[in-house]
Parts: C-alpha cells; sequence; structure tokens
C-alpha cells in the first residue's frame, strides 16, 4: 500500500471519530453539563447558601415565640431540595446556635437539619430516621414504603407554590392552557407549530419517579399516561416542569421562562391571589404516631402567623 | 507502508476511537442522569 493512501485512511478514520464525538458533545454533552459560573453559583439553592446561622447566610429569620434550647431534643427536619430555604429558615428562627452542623458539603450526622432532597427523605421519615420532611405530597410507591414499614403518614399543608412549565427563553410560545400542556405530554402534540410556535419537534422532558415535580405532573395530568420521551427528540424543543422557587432562585447568564397557564403569567402575586391555576400545596410531613411534645410544638408553630410569616419571607405563598 | 503497520496503525485508531466515544458517552449518560432541568432547556440550541 502507497504510504499517502495509507496515511490518508488513518486521517479519515480519526476524523470520523472526531466528528462523531463533537457532535455527541455539542448534541448532549454540552446540554447535560452544568455551564453555571462560580457567580452564578452564588445565586443558586445551595446547601452553603442557606446555612442556618452561618455568616452571610440567606435563610430567614423571624421574630418567633417558639424557641428551642440546647437542652431540648430538637426534631430533625428533612425534605425537599426546593424547599431547603424553608426548614433551614425554621431552624434558623428556632433552633439553637450549634444545632447544625455541616461538614465537608454535607450535613454531619446528628445534625438537627439534614438533605436527602424528596425520594429519600420520605423514605427517613417513615424510617424514624427524620422527624418532619418539607416535601410535596408523597407518591404512590412513596405512601406504599410507609405503609410497608407500619408507619402512618401525617400531611400537614403549611404553603403553596407554583407548579410552572418551563421553556427556552428564545422559544416564541408564552403561554399554553392546561388541555394543551396535557396534550403534549401525552403525545397529543408532536410540533411547536401545532401550538403556534415554530416548526420544530416537541421534547417533552419528565423527571425522577418519586421526585416532587414528578408526583404533582402525574397529578395533573388526571391520569392520563405520559410519554417518557421521543425518539430523536434531542434534536427538538424542549419543554419540562418545575416549581417556580425552584426557577426563579436559579439565574443563570442562559435562562428558561416559564408559560403563562390559561393566560395567567405564574407570578408571585397570581400565586398567592390564586389567580394562576397550578398552584400546589407543600407539607410539613410526620409520622402520625410521632408523639414527640417538639415536633407537634413546631407544626403548631408552622401553622401560626410566625410561620407562616416565615414561609412569605422566604418567597413562598402562606398557606392561612 | 507495510501492510502489517498499516492494520497496526488502524487498530490502534479505532481502538482510540472507540474508547473515546464509550468514555463521552458514558460521561454524558452520567451528567444527563445529574443535570438540572433548568439547565437542560437552558442550554438548548437555536
Amino acid at each position: 500500500m502507497k504510504k499517502s493512501a495509507a496515511i490518508a485512511v488513518l486521517f479519515l478514520v480519526a476524523a470520523i471519530f472526531l466528528s462523531l464525538n463533537v457532535s455527541i458533545y455539542a448534541l448532549f454533552t454540552r446540554r447535560a453539563v452544568d455551564e453555571m459560573t462560580v457567580e452564578e453559583r452564588k445565586n443558586a439553592i445551595s446547601l452553603e447558601d442557606y446555612l442556618p446561622f452561618a455568616d452571610g447566610t440567606r435563610a430567614v429569620t423571624v421574630k418567633s415565640s417558639l424557641r428551642f434550647s440546647d437542652g431540648d431534643r430538637l426534631p430533625v427536619l428533612d425534605g425537599a431540595s426546593a424547599l431547603y430555604p424553608i426548614y433551614a429558615s425554621v431552624a434558623a428562627s428556632v433552633y439553637p446556635e450549634g444545632s447544625v452542623t455541616f461538614e465537608n458539603g454535607a450535613f454531619a450526622d446528628g445534625s438537627a437539619v439534614q438533605f436527602r432532597n424528596t425520594l429519600r427523605a420520605y423514605r427517613a421519615v417513615a424510617d424514624g430516621d427524620a422527624d418532619i420532611v418539607f416535601c410535596a405530597a408523597p407518591s404512590k410507591e412513596q405512601r406504599e414504603y410507609a405503609a410497608s414499614v407500619g408507619a402512618e403518614l401525617e400531611l400537614i399543608p403549611i404553603g403553596r407554590e407554583g407548579f410552572v412549565f418551563i421553556v427556552n427563553e428564545n422559544n416564541p410560545v408564552n403561554g399554553l392552557t392546561a388541555e394543551q400542556l396535557r396534550g403534549i405530554y401525552t403525545g397529543k402534540y408532536k410540533n411547536w407549530s401545532e401550538l403556534g410556535g415554530p416548526d420544530r419537534m416537541i421534547d417533552p422532558k419528565t423527571r425522577l419517579a418519586g421526585s416532587g415535580s414528578q408526583t404533582v405532573m402525574e397529578h395533573f395530568m388526571n391520569g392520563e399516561p405520559m410519554i417518557t420521551g421521543r425518539a430523536f427528540g434531542f434534536l427538538g424543543v424542549s419543554i419540562g416542569y418545575s416549581f417556580r422557587f425552584y426557577v426563579e432562585a436559579v439565574p443563570r447568564e442562559h435562562t428558561v421562562k416559564m408559560l403563562a397557564v390559561d393566560g395567567v403569567s405564574p407570578t408571585a402575586e397570581n400565586i398567592k391571589n390564586g389567580k394562576y391555576p397550578l398552584v400546589t400545596e407543600f407539607y410539613a410531613v410526620c409520622r402520625k404516631d410521632n408523639e414527640d411534645e417538639n415536633v407537634r410544638r413546631l407544626l403548631d408553630w408552622l401553622l401560626s402567623d410566625e410561620g407562616q410569616e416565615l414561609i412569605e419571607a422566604v418567597g413562598y405563598a402562606r398557606i392561612k | 507502508m507495510r501492510e502489517r503497520t498499516f492494520y497496526i496503525l488502524l487498530a490502534a485508531v479505532v481502538a482510540l476511537g472507540v474508547t473515546v466515544t464509550a468514555a463521552l458517552a458514558a460521561y454524558t449518560a452520567y451528567e444527563y442522569e445529574n443535570c438540572s432541568i433548568i439547565t437542560y432547556i437552558a442550554t438548548e440550541l437555536w
């Protein structure tokens, strides 16, 4: 074989692999890698940002008539990431300094605040590893798990939040009806042009089963089966869902916009006054048989004027 | 170039290409499982 031909073949094969990898990166990898800058990360919900009692913490403190002291048995708090600012603020307002310990990027064993997120928080409260978890309503599986370990969950609504649908900021669609949104997730609508948008495939994104937003979405679908993705959907234009606070608390250079639903934008005001149609309650959840006096005192406090003031001060809508 | 040498070099290039592609695919799958929905939608190509 001629040397020049052999080298050309080798370069061609290398070029094919290079093109393949560049394409994979551009179409898939780049979108999945978090591109937040250090500055942007400072504005995102992070455990450190809302660490109770830390200097410069974003945790809110309110004047509280309930104040636990070092000698008290402190209820262990846990919950969803979107609600972490609330239970961090509860600890900052009610718990004694030193009750929350944070080491190497995580809460230490024995800390009165823990962070397991919705999926594991429900398990933790059922198992007795957490006293009160702050979450959206549990999924069927989470209820079944609790029942399997002999736990009956008590759900106390403590606030309200908007469930929002999000698209890329460049998407010209600004709002959809609830029926159109359901139609996207049943597969009825396949192209944005059917909904007043560009002639591009709709890529409906779903969330992890058991997460708070996925459980709310399943409820929103009224039992209609959801499609779980579309072949070559990555070439289309996506839509997803989350909670308003979580979307707004994570400002980025490239961002998303929240869609109006039935003509109403998910502003804090519209969620508070009930005009926005997709408002969901969130809960303080404990085991029904948890008779710890301080657990009951804290639950009562969350529903008091002081507790509700805290919910509102963090950025959510009060339940009362 | 001797034919044997050519095939050894070709096998090396293909092996390297497959390894890099597999690693990138695995990394992408990992990141996709852990990325936020906001990041995914915000970085969409327009």
